[in-house]
């Protein structure tokens, strides 16, 4: 595609911060060494990213979760820019090789990050060693009325149209309104949700890590597994309702 | 990928669907939940004589959460207190061939048969305790 292609993809990114975690603190094919490069000095062979690093650091970005969407989709499309794969098809195998992986990497990043549900997912997966194996109370009410609604859903379900039209009726508006007080439900969750990424970022932002900032840091990463938790759950039965009986 | 014929077997008939009262004599009721996936399970046992002489389920899930407390309930029958403490969810994975995407299911099905055991001793435990005053009668 571009028989410069290294030259100038690097050139691309010269503007943001090339601190990114290489594998290896030497050139995989000349043994020089290349600090903190995508590509080696010296011989211009792309550089494999560390397998360690982790999707916030990877985009450049604080490990915060109302993060700064421009920047990630500016930081995503450069680092695209410089290991796509189409700049190395005519490249050797090994060559090939770290450019798919550094881009694999870096989609899974950046999928990763855009969701701001995964986000706060992966979030608490790269704390959670710091927080334990995060285990939350189950939510003992949201279960019974679950069972409670998926009955009441059988019961629809079971009936013909022809046979019990009005029942039917009757109980396809109930269901709807089941939905849609659930939905309010999981909207106050959402909400709930926000307000720990708030905490969590102002926490971030502050100085130190004492034992002091950890406890309070574990406390929001709890809350949050558990309103994940409580979102999946309502988010099925929600889906379930709209389904049967829209 | 596919399910094995067991699994397949067990969702399309599934045994002991359904529930018993919850504030039945001798049952135990366990509910619990998958958060990864949001599948809910409810499982329930009665006891007679320290023996699990029925048990039921709802799952709400996938196929494997359905055919792993089906088997549960199948396995719980017959069973003294004690021995349905002791089943394991790798006994489930081993039975119904799962996946190891699917483990959890197994995990989940375990859980609800020590929740369901909790709760009947727990049961037990109030009515023992509610029950001293009328120790009199107790060889009737």
């Amino acid at each position: 595609m571009n028989a410069d292609a290294p030259h100038a993809a690097a050139g691309r990114v010269g503007d943001r911060p090339r601190d990114l975690p290489m594998a290896r603190s030497m050139c995989w094919h000349c043994q020089s060494e290349v600090p903190g490069e995508y590509f080696c000095a010296k011989c211009v062979k792309v550089q494999p990213l560390s397998k360690d690093l982790d999707y916030f650091t990877c985009l450049n970005l604080p490990r915060a979760l109302n993060l700064d969407e421009q920047a990630l989709e500016d930081t995503f499309h450069a680092l695209s820019r410089t290991f796509h794969p189409d700049y190395f098809a005519t490249k050797d195998d090994s060559e090939k090789a770290i450019s798919l992986g550094n881009t694999a990497l870096l989609n899974a990043a950046y999928r990763t990050l855009k969701d701001p549900i995964r986000r706060v997912e992966y979030l608490i997966h790269l704390e959670a060693g710091s927080a334990g194996t995060i285990r939350t109370t189950p939510p003992a009410d949201l279960f019974d009325e679950i069972l409670e609604l998926q009955e009441r859903l059988d019961a629809f379900r079971a009936l013909s149209p022809d046979d019990a039209p009005e029942r039917r009726q009757t109980l396809r508006e109930q269901l709807r309104h089941d939905r849609r007080s659930l939905e309010d439900r999981k909207a106050q969750l959402d909400a709930r949700l926000s307000d720990q990424c708030t905490k969590w970022d102002a926490l971030q932002a502050g100085a130190g890590d004492d034992a002091a900032v950890r406890a309070q840091k574990d406390e929001i990463l709890t809350a949050m597994r558990a309103l994940l938790s409580n979102r999946t759950y309502v988010t099925n039965i929600v889906h379930d309702l709209a389904e049967t009986a829209g | 990928m596919a399910y094995s014929d067991k699994v397949i077997d067990h969702y399309n008939n599934p045994r002991n669907m359904g529930s018993f009262r919850k504030d039945e004599d001798g049952v135990g009721t366990g509910i619990v939940g998958a958060p990864e996936c949001g599948d809910v399970m409810k499982l329930q046992i009665k006891v007679e004589d320290d023996t699990i002489v029925d048990a039921k389920f709802k799952t709400f899930g996938c196929g494997s959460a359905i055919a792993s407390s089906s088997l549960a309930t199948e396995w719980l029958k017959g069973k003294t207190v004690g021995e349905a403490g002791a089943i394991k969810n790798t006994d489930i994975v081993q039975e119904l061939n799962l996946p190891p995407v699917k483990i959890h299911c197994s995990v989940l099905a375990e859980d609800a048969i020590k929740a369901a055991l909790n709760d009947y001793q727990k049961k037990g435990d109030a009515a023992s305790d509610a029950a001293q005053p009328a120790t009199s009668k107790a060889g009737a």
